[in-house]
């Protein structure tokens, strides 16, 4: 992650020198030898489990998990608006996620560490807690609605929570970290000078920001949309303590199949489905990424 | 977050195995006699612990192991086990109707054998021991309201539609498993009790067209119906008796009928190529050979155990608001668990359909 390379950029070539003098350091062997764990680790773990997950959705040869799943508008529906949600929840996280993270990058030291510090505890927090957290929020009589009602903005309690809204509030918190750690580590490795360049040129500080900061931060700002959105995809406990019927998403299918129906071949097809589109998401979005000027150095 | 079932399924072996090593090397060095049983934890194993377990292991000397699991999670379990053939657990609780599917047979010991030694019993109903599993306990799930108001109580579902006579908001189960939302719209609608299965699922969903906007709360966990009567989020609901009488026991303002009710039990399953098979057997046999562990955990849990003896036993305090025979008689509705498991995956989908 780091600038246009036609920059002289003084403050980045030691993460180059670096790579290049590990590769040097290290034989062929050595290197093999480091990474064998990891590798092993993650083809038992990782490759072996999802490549009989997806064998296990055609099972027998067949196409029938996929065919069922087609036929039943119920699946796809389900599919889109799990997109839409993720799509919403990533969304909200940036647009509340940058402040934070250029607040964390540009204050001094010890109050930074205090926003981190919020930043990172909730992170640290069970997801489990963190939207139970919400229930009690958004409760009937919990605090949000006694507020609005003792403001005398509503007349009596609203429902707030088991509606589409409450799951989307509650994962834009559950997710917010993943959004502004990596905008954060962008913006920490920017050298202030650029800014101190911009401004000294004329520009004002809204300017400056728009065509320096904004655009130099975007590695960080994609890699976390990626990470919102991809675990926003398989979202499973917060809709289930938050919403209501309306906010049925993919995942809460795919743990009826596994669990109570204990159909597994069509449980694995739902799962590749999700998997798929996920893989899909992800291609587009570095094929968006790569085709921007100046950010060739995402990953 | 994401849940990879098969991904639970390896890694769930790898550590089955490495506990199995352990288990039967501390089981050969130390040589006790155990029995693992998979239970929903919290008050519930505590009560089974005290009353049944505890009293087992004074008598024979085999310790009973728990293990904490939700029902959904041990039927996974379960079958991912017999898939694997890594069986660590021996018996584990389900409910009545999923004891009667085809799933459950595939993974527990058909118990027709074992059953006959109860044939002749008295205080034991016919369906006490049954080839999927002993009865554990009954209980049901039923129409409550709030009390209080002075007018007239809701009797019937025909009543939990009728929001003109009885307003306010109402609550239903949305935990995967909508037979019961279905036949009580079906009764609501004029049905009769001898004529609710095979489910009408079209007429149903119709009837709950009706009562949807009403519907304040669609709970998922026993605890969220708790929640959302303590709240006031709902005035008349679709609940468990276990959880309106441990609500009563707060002081809540909560009564019910069980004439709009149906009769839902618990069942200890033994698990195909279970270790401790004799074990197993001996603790499901002690269950129902003793009364006073029946109606000590029953006690406790208020339900209805399977002897006739222990309901003798308890107190009269528990008994009152046990339902009478002649109520189960006129009113209990027995759900027909073949059909529901016949159409489980069809009764699910268009469910999911209609609730979305």
């Amino acid at each position: 992650m780091s600038g246009p390379s036609e920059v002289p950029q003084p403050a980045f070539p030691r993460q180059r020198r670096s790579s290049a003098a590990s590769a040097r350091f290290y034989s062929r062997g050595v290197s093999v030898c480091l990474a064998a764990p990891l590798v092993v680790a993650l083809a038992i773990g990782f490759v072996y489990p999802v490549t009989r997950l997806v064998g296990l959705s055609f099972e027998g040869g067949s196409l029938e998990q996929y065919r069922r799943l087609v036929a039943e508008p119920l699946y796809l529906g389900v599919l889109a608006s799990t997109v839409k949600v993720a799509v919403v929840v990533t969304i909200a996280s940036l647009l509340l996620g940058f402040p934070v993270a250029y607040l964390m990058a540009r204050l001094r030291h010890g109050i930074a560490m205090v926003v981190a510090a919020c930043v990172f505890i909730p992170l640290w927090t069970s997801v489990l807690v963190r939207s139970y957290a919400w229930v009690v929020l958004l409760q009937r009589n919990g605090i949000v609605n006694t507020l609005l009602a003792d403001a005398g903005i509503t007349d009596g309690p609203m429902k707030l929570i088991y509606t589409q809204g409450a799951v989307i509030v509650a994962m834009t918190h559950v997710l917010m970290p993943f959004m502004i750690l990596p905008i954060y580590s962008t913006l920490r490795t920017l050298p202030p000078d650029y800014n101190r360049a911009a401004r000294n040129l004329g520009a004002g500080a809204f300017r400056a920001f728009i065509s320096i900061t904004l655009p130099l931060s975007l590695p960080g700002v994609f890699a976390g949309s990626v990470l919102c959105f991809v675990l926003a995809l398989g979202f499973y406990i917060t809709p289930a303590l938050v919403g209501g019927p309306g906010s049925m998403l993919m995942a809460t299918l795919i743990g009826q199949q596994t669990t109570v129906l204990l159909d597994w071949p069509f449980a694995a097809a739902l799962s590749t489905v999700l998997l798929t589109v996920t893989l899909i998401f992800v291609f587009l979005f570095r094929k968006t990424l790569s085709l921007s000027k100046g950010l060739h150095s995402v990953h | 977050m994401i849940s990879f079932p098969l991904r639970w399924t390896r890694a769930h072996r790898v550590v089955a195995a490495s506990a199995l090593s352990l288990l039967s090397w501390s089981s050969v060095s130390l040589a006790t006699e155990q029995v693992v049983i998979a239970s929903t934890g919290g008050a519930y194993d505590r009560a089974l612990k005290a009353a049944w377990f505890d009293p087992f292991t004074k008598a024979t000397g085999i310790k009973v192991v728990t293990v904490v699991a939700t029902n959904a999670e041990m039927r996974a379990k379960v079958a991912a086990m017999v898939k694997t053939g890594n069986v660590t657990w021996d018996l584990y609780l389900d409910g009545e109707i999923q004891a009667a599917s085809t799933a459950h047979k595939a993974v527990t010991e058909d118990l027709t054998d074992f059953c006959k030694q109860f044939a002749g019993r008295k205080d034991l109903g016919v369906n006490a021991c049954a080839a999927g599993g002993a009865l554990l306990q009954s209980t049901a799930t039923l129409l409550a309201y709030r009390t209080g108001d002075g007018g007239p109580t809701p009797e019937t579902w025909a009543d939990m539609w009728d929001s003109k006579t009885f307003s306010g908001e109402r609550a239903f189960p949305n935990f995967d498993d909508p037979w019961r939302v279905m036949a009580a719209a079906l009764l609501a609608d004029g049905v009769s009790r001898d004529e609710l299965f095979p489910l009408d699922v079209e007429r149903a969903l119709k009837k709950l067209d009706e009562i949807r906007p009403a519907v304040s709360v669609w709970w998922k966990t026993g605890d969220q119906s708790v929640q959302g009567f303590r709240n006031g989020d709902y005035s008349i609901g679709q609940i468990w008796l276990t959880r309106a009488k441990a609500m009563q026991n707060e002081g809540l303002p909560i009564g019910w009928s069980y004439k709009a009710s149906f009769l839902v039990g618990d069942r200890i399953a033994l698990v195909k190529g279970a270790q401790n098979r004799d074990n197993a057997l001996k603790l499901m046999a002690f269950w129902l050979n003793s009364p006073e562990a029946q109606a000590m955990a029953c006690e406790v849990l208020s339900c209805t155990p399977p002897s006739t003896d222990a309901i003798a036993l308890m107190s009269e305090d528990v008994r009152k608001t046990m339902p009478h025979a002649n109520e189960v008689r006129d009113f209990m509705v027995v759900p027909d668990a073949e059909w529901i498991n016949a159409n489980a995956a069809q009764l699910l989908q268009r469910w999911n359909e209609w609730l979305r």
